[in-house]
């Protein structure tokens, strides 16, 4: 289980978020979503205690302020919306950072599998710098991935993985493939927390949404529950409608059908 | 007709691992870890070549050849040797390899390969402190001065190098993410307060301290003797120790500081340890040789070049490479205009500001600064 509890976060003079209350589950992938600017990717980056906030961040029971750095590193693995590299590290120099930050050990095959995961097979040697973003945010998947490899602990506590947007800027073939991905981990034990833009991926993918606006939830539940008229309509202010999917009888929304 | 089932058959997938193979450099860790060898090999070598050249006509080998056959050496040789090659040898590679390490670790520390103790003031900083220390050493208590001996004026260096480090970083960032533009030009409006409050303080200088104050201008290894690296070998040798175990965090930095922090590095401890040992290294280069340039960024770009940024190999590689190259510096100093001595620091620079210049025409495109 993560919770937090975040009285008020700020960056600046700005209050970004207020009175939040947040709850992920192991086995479960949960999107926070939302509209630009509403708190989503500042709401992990307090989870992840990257900006100031009053309240509390729990992993699995234990206050993240009082584990040390690397027992963090140990549990849960970070995504940045974007990373650039200050100097022309390789894809599997970047990729073997995980190796060492995480318990994974020293197990020398673990960043090509981890590549390979990501579609990025024969990408080994290519310089980071010179790949496509969409490139760049896979790579450092595979780098987060390496660093809590193995869903669950040995003490049997769920490994997290916290994402922020880790597939705005992918083609729809790997955003199936890193989101399966991430629905396998899991399906495994862990936990994911992902800040999304993509109603529609949420929605099939994500097993419980967290709707913040304006620096609040708006709501939060089962993807059905969160993905209603009324709950986009007032978060997005504009009419939307949300229409079920044959397939999977997932919620998904069409722009087509908004009324302005 | 060759049989078509023994032609290896390559799916597409094959193919192109192939091409990245042969377009791709190879692993560059072994690479790295090989240049150790290398670049340890070549110093020795370098060395010995240093201690044989002079403009004395002594010549290291009959000197050798007359300790293994037990003849005392003339007094001529014991002087050049042992009193003035020897120890500017030491000198050198200490130096050399303290401000290539103190130029690495502020890169990585900046996340930008273009920062260096010379150009962002903090050479100028530990100036500022060591001529504080000889023009104004004298207004110390005396117990102070009699505790603190020769190491005064390399211990002013290095809080002069420190205080200018810290306040740079200060300026330069900002939630964590460093402003390169800034940094710059902090280092600019630095360095010439520093020179500005310096030169105040050789306007005080009486000549018996303007003496002492000469050399920093000039930038040398003339001033070798064996009580100057008695003072800066331990600093040396410990920051270099302490900037070889920065390695990882460096690394982690590379990826800005919340991703550092989430890798399980403990951030704020790298960057103090950083800034002590930039400050420490340089203070102690600077305290004993004067203001060198360039070397602190064109080695290691070079090493960077050849065998990849992962910090680990790259300090200790760094190091070497330093030492060789302000030892070679030093060799073409001393023989160029023979008998007399060009300053070292007007080598560095003739060989190292082109290479500054071509790193940031090759980086103009890719990075804004």
């Amino acid at each position: 289980m993560l919770t937090a509890n975040i009285d008020r976060a700020w960056i600046g003079p700005k209050t970004i978020l207020q009175d939040v209350s947040f709850r992920a589950s192991a086995g479960q992938i949960t999107a926070i979503v939302g509209p630009n600017g509403a708190g989503k990717s500042s709401l992990l980056k307090a989870i992840t205690d990257e900006i100031d906030f009053e309240g509390e961040v729990r992993f699995n029971g234990d206050d993240a302020e009082q584990v040390r750095p690397w027992e963090l590193a140990a549990i849960r693995g970070v995504l940045p919306q974007s990373t650039t590299l200050a100097f022309p590290f390789t894809v599997i120099e970047v990729v073997r950072m995980g190796l060492l930050s995480g318990h994974s050990g020293q197990q020398e095959h673990l960043p090509e599998t981890a590549l390979a995961r990501v579609g990025l097979e024969g990408y080994s040697r290519r310089l980071y710098q010179e790949l496509s973003g969409g490139e760049q945010q896979r790579v450092q998947l595979a780098r987060v991935l390496c660093q809590v490899w193995t869903p669950v602990t040995q003490e049997n506590n769920p490994r997290w993985l916290l994402l922020d947007e880790p597939v705005a800027s992918l083609d729809i073939g790997h955003q199936l493939m890193v989101m399966r991905l991430l629905k396998d981990y899991t399906a495994r034990g862990g936990g994911v927390v992902a800040v999304m833009h993509d109603l529609n991926l949420s929605a099939m993918f994500a097993d419980h949404m967290v709707m913040v606006v304006q620096g609040g939830i708006l709501s939060a539940g089962a993807p059905q529950d969160v993905m209603t008229d009324t709950v986009l309509s007032q978060a997005y202010g504009c009419s939307l409608r949300v229409n079920q999917a044959p397939v999977d009888n997932s919620s998904f929304l069409l722009p087509h059908v908004a009324a302005l | 007709m060759p049989c078509l089932i023994c032609l290896p058959r390559y799916t597409a997938a094959d193919r192109m691992t192939q091409v990245a193979d042969i377009a791709m450099p190879r692993d560059r860790r072994t690479t790295a870890r090989l240049a150790h060898f290398w670049l340890a090999g070549a110093l020795v070598v370098i060395s010995i070549i240093s201690l044989a050249i002079g403009a004395s006509g002594t010549s290291l080998w009959g000197a050798l050849q007359k300790l293994v056959i037990g003849e005392p050496l003339t007094q001529m040789e014991r002087i050049v040797l042992w009193d003035i090659r020897l120890p500017r040898v030491i000198m050198g590679i200490c130096v050399g390899a303290s401000l290539a390490v103190s130029g690495a670790v502020l890169q990585g520390l900046f996340r930008n390969p273009l920062a260096d103790p010379g150009l962002v003031g903090v050479s100028a900083g530990a100036g500022l402190g060591a001529i504080c220390a000889i023009v104004l050493g004298g207004f110390l208590p005396l117990w102070l001065r009699g505790a603190l001996g020769f190491w005064l004026v390399p211990i002013a260096a290095f809080i002069g190098g420190w205080g200018t480090t810290m306040l740079l970083y200060r300026i330069s960032t900002r939630r964590g993410r460093t402003s390169v533009a800034t940094m710059l030009l902090a280092g600019i409006a630095l360095a010439a307060l520093a020179a500005a409050v310096s030169g105040i303080l050789i306007y005080m200088a009486d000549d018996a301290q303007l003496r002492d104050l000469t050399f920093w201008g000039l930038g040398s290894l003339a001033g070798a003797t064996w009580q100057k690296v008695l003072v800066s070998a331990p600093v040396v040798i410990l920051a270099l120790g302490v900037a070889i175990g920065l390695g990882r965090g460096l690394n982690g930095l590379a990826f800005g500081e919340a991703t550092a922090a989430h890798m399980g590095i403990p951030v704020q401890r790298v960057k103090n340890t950083a800034i002590l040992t930039v400050a420490a290294a340089t203070g102690a280069a600077v305290a004993v040789s004067g203001g060198i340039g360039f070397i602190g960024i064109v080695v290691p770009h070079l090493m960077r070049l050849a065998t990849g940024p992962d910090h680990r190999p790259l300090l200790i590689n760094v190091a070497l490479l330093g030492a060789s190259l302000l030892l070679i510096a030093d060799m073409i100093s001393r023989v160029i205009i023979s008998p007399a001595e060009l300053p070292i620091g007007i080598i560095t620079a003739v060989l190292g500001s082109p290479v500054f210049l071509w790193i940031l025409l090759r980086r103009r495109g890719l990075v804004d600064l």
